[in-house]
């Protein structure tokens, strides 16, 4: 199987900050305040206890949630991307991302890139299949899919339109070998571009990064 | 990557092909809505048979069955993408408005096929006068873009909630109302040969007011 061409690599001048930085969806769940700053290019691993926030805070940065206390800023290019415009810079691969059971992989992503109005969507959905390895699978049905290749097609979703920050939620959950080699080979290829954020526990997804945010929540070991 | 404004018609467009393409192959809102409004008819007509003259009658009849065929399937066009787990997708690659638009319009289509086969097999089981066409569909365009407008707002603004069935009815009937008695009055109307003009302005303005308040609560939509 063969990789897809990658684009001339650029690197986007990406940051992301937080300030004190939290949300509470009850008393006792939610992510505590945190504060950060990274710039593109580069990787960095969000870790911490199960419910400490890793995806919660993945959520606020892709501009799908608001936080209840605390500030998060996304910059392009010197330019702050107010919430409601994140989406067309940021990739999220996150485990809570289904697809259409009734549509094939090549329709969903087609269907993504159509209504994101990406330039010649049909190349946009094979070479993203391709750097995740899928395209063999364009035509079968979503359904139809092991969670080893929903995880790649999440993937692929992320990368469909090229953004300059990728966020990754657990991005080696459900993958065999190949497929961690794979999500390894992504992750650099985007760190030396753009900016990535990888919510994880394991080790080895740990090392592709260059720094590491620890979340302190209190997760499941300390309810008080 | 794509700008706003020029993505957003494509959304638009790219959400409503989705919707069809989804609906073809599941029929699974046509389906129920068709058989609803099918044994509906076929039960009133074995039961009372023709009701002739009786435009009253005739005039609520035909909007009770068309409104209770299409609600459940109008609000299940948000609910589906909340059971399926697709919404975050959704919402990564358009705006709240825009997929709201696209949904608003797949369930104006949708009004139209079931009013295509429901009014001429309610024509023929129940009777009636002859119909004033230009009246009658002005009044039956009109307070579909009314159902429409209404179901996919209240379908919107429930699809995260729990119990969102009974909450659907709850809060989708008064709304509703002025509706029915635009559209049952302006049928009626029609009918008796009286001008209907007074009906169309309520179901018209009360339309654009549907359609004026989904624009601006859209965007606030589905925050977590």
């Amino acid at each position: 199987m063969s990789a897809a061409v990658l684009p001339a690599p650029a690197v986007a001048l990406a940051s992301l900050s937080a300030r004190e930085l939290a949300h509470r969806y009850s008393p006792r769940r939610g992510l505590e305040p945190v504060s950060f700053e990274i710039e593109a290019p580069g990787v960095a691993a969000v870790t911490g206890p199960n419910g400490s926030g890793k995806s919660t805070l993945l959520r606020i940065v892709a501009g799908l949630l608001r936080p209840n206390r605390g500030a998060c800023a996304l910059r392009i290019g010197g330019r702050e991307i107010e919430r409601g415009a994140r989406r067309l810079s940021v990739g999220l691969a996150t485990p809570e991302l289904s697809f259409y059971d009734e549509f094939t992989v090549g329709e969903n992503l087609m269907f993504a890139a159509q209504t994101q109005g990406l330039a010649d969507p049909r190349g946009r959905v094979r070479e993203s299949l391709e750097r995740v390895g899928l395209w063999v699978r364009v035509g079968d049905r979503a359904d139809a899919l092991s969670s080893g290749m929903r995880q790649r097609l999440r993937l692929a979703f992320a990368l469909l339109h090229r953004p300059p920050v990728l966020l990754l939620d657990e991005p080696g959950s459900h993958l065999d070998e190949a497929g961690r080699l794979m999500v390894a080979r992504v992750v650099r290829e985007q760190g030396e571009r753009g900016l990535v954020l990888i919510a994880t526990n394991d080790e080895r997804e740990r090392t592709l990064a260059g720094r590491t945010i620890e979340l302190r929540g209190r997760g499941l070991g300390d309810p008080d | 990557m794509p700008g706003e404004r020029s993505s957003s018609v494509g959304a638009v467009w790219a959400i409503l092909i989705k919707e069809c393409r989804g609906e073809w192959r599941t029929r699974y809102g046509l389906n129920s809505a068709l058989l609803f409004a099918v044994t509906t008819l076929t039960a009133v007509s074995f039961v009372v048979g023709r009701i002739g003259e009786r435009t009253d009658i005739l005039a609520a009849l035909l909007w009770i069955v068309l409104m209770f065929a299409a609600l459940a399937s109008l609000a299940h066009t948000f609910v589906r993408e909340v059971e399926g787990h697709t919404l975050t997708l959704l919402r990564m690659i358009a705006s709240p408005t825009s997929i709201a638009l696209g949904k608003l319009i797949f369930n104006l289509l949708f009004l139209g096929v079931l009013e295509a086969v429901t009014v001429p097999l309610f024509l023929v089981l129940m009777g009636g006068p002859p119909l004033h066409w230009a009246r009658f569909l002005e009044v039956l365009g009109l307070g579909s873009l009314a159902l429409a407008a209404a179901a996919t707002l209240v379908g919107a603004v429930i699809a995260q909630t729990r119990g969102r069935g009974a909450l659907f009815a709850a809060v989708s009937l008064p709304i509703l109302l002025p509706v029915m008695a635009g559209a049952v009055s302006g049928t009626r109307g029609q009918w008796n040969g009286v001008p209907v003009d007074a009906e169309l302005r309520l179901l018209a303005a009360y339309a654009a007011a549907l359609l004026g308040m989904s624009l601006v609560l859209y965007d606030h939509l589905w925050e977590d």
